[in-house]
């Protein structure tokens, strides 16, 4: 992702984007401790209070019906940039609008325009059954009986609540507490919803399932989401643009593609030959590596580079081939690369 | 959900889970029941005796020394009941839940209050109702339709000088857990000096007890006035008269001071 294309998004008309950050800064004042207890004596009498900067001019925006990835390693600021969206901290500088309202300023009236869910924490009753939350939610958003009937329905389809609900939350596993806390966050019918690591510990079938109803909310409901996550699995089957944020600052807003060719070390095709051939490379590839009748090739880059369809097109007609294979980075490879681009280009 | 008696509906439908909730833990409720009946007594106990010892205190009589501990406790009962949640607001910040208030198109003051059922105030209910009618059937008073009146006033305000207080030290609660233990220590001070006619007390002290924590408002200076034991107050009889009004600006007072809090909230881990 380029500039040129974060302000080209940046720059849509108000009324296409669901979620608008502009120059969002978040700081924490926080007392500096020396080691020892002479350190925490000195703390105690004369602290020295320090600013750390969570969110550091960060601006983005997600379109209507849009599923936005928002990644970052532990401590980038993905949270933070979160509550302020949920109307939980008020940001330093910027700012930030949710489906037209300033989460901070009108902390109600954004509540009924974003369903929320923290993977960690649960908005229900611990000590009753889910579907008694369900139904104070239900009271408290004002939704019509019907439309809980309906959609009740809907979540029970998709997440096979009804086999739980009426446990009480304390004794249900993390999966299916998460499901719950899906449904209870989108019963009130939301336009934007927002997930903080949802399917953090889950286990695969769970993670499946909650990654199904997320399609389902974009795709058929047209719900606009933002989305942080460890799981890259969960990137690649869910997120058509991502907003990499390290250091409380974006290093990358674009698609996976995009993030891939940045980041990532591209493709490489392994090649088993029937014999040795010293024949040339054909056009657009380079030999990489070479061990008797193995050959390992990748694209040149630049004007001549070629999409992989058409390297194994060109290989297979050159080579008399035994066997071929494209290896490409997977994404953690991607992430990994860009986390430490990003801790190299950090001051601190 | 909007409007006066919607919002009221809804609360008390809160109100009746969280109770649903507490009695999933029965023996832990009987518990809290039997705490808040304990604590009160126990205070009772102390009062009774130390009146027994002497019968007047400060020139006032037992009887008008038992209406303050009444007015009190049953107004502390009632600040249990509406508004105790705040003294435990550091717990639910900690625990994270305070965030899941945010979320919700609903005033987070109220949040916090119908977070849980307060179980505890049962057994402060009980004890401060009979303390009250046991001094009311004792006190020498026509009970003059003013005089019913002001007391139900004085109940309403002590409990919202309580109330007032404990949620001004609520909002130091959103940016320091350890304010808890000022919470405790504060409801200390009133248990143990609210319950006594303060001019028995250094002039240092009951004036702390007017201007710091306004503990005088609370049942002292309204059943002084009630009583006609006005001499040595330390404030004008208008003022001590005025007791449930200024524990309504001191409660309007303290909100303000929270919300405004409420805007610098930073949370528990950033």
């Amino acid at each position: 992702m380029t500039q040129m294309s974060t302000l080209d998004r940046l720059s849509r008309p108000a009324s296409e984007s669901a979620i608008e950050v502009r120059r969002l800064v978040k700081t924490f004042r926080t007392a500096r401790r020396s080691p020892g207890v002479r350190g925490a004596l000195r703390a105690l009498i004369a602290p020295e209070l320090e600013s750390k900067t969570a969110v550091d001019d960060v601006s983005f925006s997600v379109a209507t019906g849009e599923l936005l990835a928002l990644l970052g390693p532990n401590g980038a600021g993905k949270s933070t940039t979160i509550k302020v969206l949920t109307g939980i901290l008020t940001p330093t500088s910027g700012q930030a609008t949710v489906a037209g309202v300033v989460p901070y300023r009108e902390r109600e009236r954004n509540a009924r325009n974003i369903g929320a869910v923290f993977g960690q924490r649960t908005q229900l009753w611990w000590d009753l059954p889910a579907r008694e939350s369900f139904r104070i939610l239900r009271d408290i958003y004002g939704v019509a009986p019907g439309d809980y009937k309906a959609r009740m329905r809907e979540f029970d389809e998709l997440l096979e609540l009804c086999s739980f609900w009426d446990t009480r939350v304390r004794h249900l596993s993390l999966g299916q507490r998460v499901r719950c806390d899906l449904a209870a966050a989108l019963l009130h019918d939301p336009p934007v919803v927002v997930l903080d690591e949802p399917t953090i510990g889950m286990d695969v079938v769970a993670k499946e399932q909650v990654r199904e109803l997320l399609r389902h909310q974009v795709e058929r409901r047209g719900r606009t989401v933002l989305l942080t996550t460890h799981d890259m699995t969960e990137v690649e089957r869910l997120a058509e643009r991502v907003v990499l944020i390290n250091h409380g600052r974006i290093v990358l807003d674009g698609t996976l593609t995009e993030m891939r060719e940045r980041f990532g070390r591209g493709w490489r095709v392994h090649v088993t030959l029937t014999g040795p051939d010293e024949r040339p490379c054909p056009p657009g590839l380079t030999v990489l590596e070479r061990d008797g009748a193995r050959l390992v090739l990748g694209p040149t880059g630049g004007a001549d580079a070629v999409p992989t369809h058409q390297a194994l097109k060109r290989i297979i007609e050159r080579y008399e081939v035994m066997d071929i294979r494209v290896e490409e980075s997977d994404l953690e490879d991607v992430m990994r690369a860009a986390y430490r681009d990003a801790r190299q280009e950090s001051p601190a | 959900m909007r409007g006066f008696l919607p919002a009221w509906a809804l609360a008390l439908r809160v109100v009746g889970l969280t109770f649903r909730a507490q009695l999933e833990y029965r023996g832990e409720f009987w518990m809290r029941v039997a705490l808040g009946l304990a604590w009160q007594t126990s205070i009772i106990v102390f009062a009774t005796v130390l009146l027994g010892r002497f019968p007047g205190m400060g020139g006032w009589s037992s009887d008008a020394v038992l209406m303050i501990a009444a007015v009190r406790m049953l107004g502390h009962a009632f600040y249990e009941v509406f508004f105790g949640r705040v003294g435990e607001l550091a717990v639910l910040v900690q625990e994270g839940r305070f965030d899941a208030f945010l979320l919700r198109p609903l005033p987070v003051y109220r949040q916090v209050q119908l977070s849980a059922f307060p179980s505890n105030a049962l057994g402060d209910l009980l004890v401060g109702g009979s303390l009250f009618a046991w001094a009311v059937w004792s006190i020498e008073l026509e009970w003059a339709p003013w005089q019913i009146a002001y007391i139900v006033a004085a109940l309403v305000g002590g409990m919202l000088v309580e109330a007032a207080v404990f949620t001004a030290l609520s909002s130091l609660h959103l940016h320091f857990p350890s304010a808890i233990t000022w919470s405790y220590w504060t409801e200390e001070l009133m248990t143990t000096f609210g319950n006594y006619p303060l001019k028995i007390l250094p002039g240092v002290i009951s004036g702390a007890f007017t201007f710091v924590v306004p503990l005088a408002f609370v049942a002292y200076f309204p059943v002084a006035v009630l009583t006609g034991n006005t001499a040595g107050l330390g404030v004008p009889v208008a003022v001590a008269a005025a007791a449930p009004l200024i524990g309504l600006a001191a409660f309007a007072g303290s909100r303000v001071l929270w919300n405004w809090s409420l805007t610098r909230y930073t949370g528990v881990n950033g």
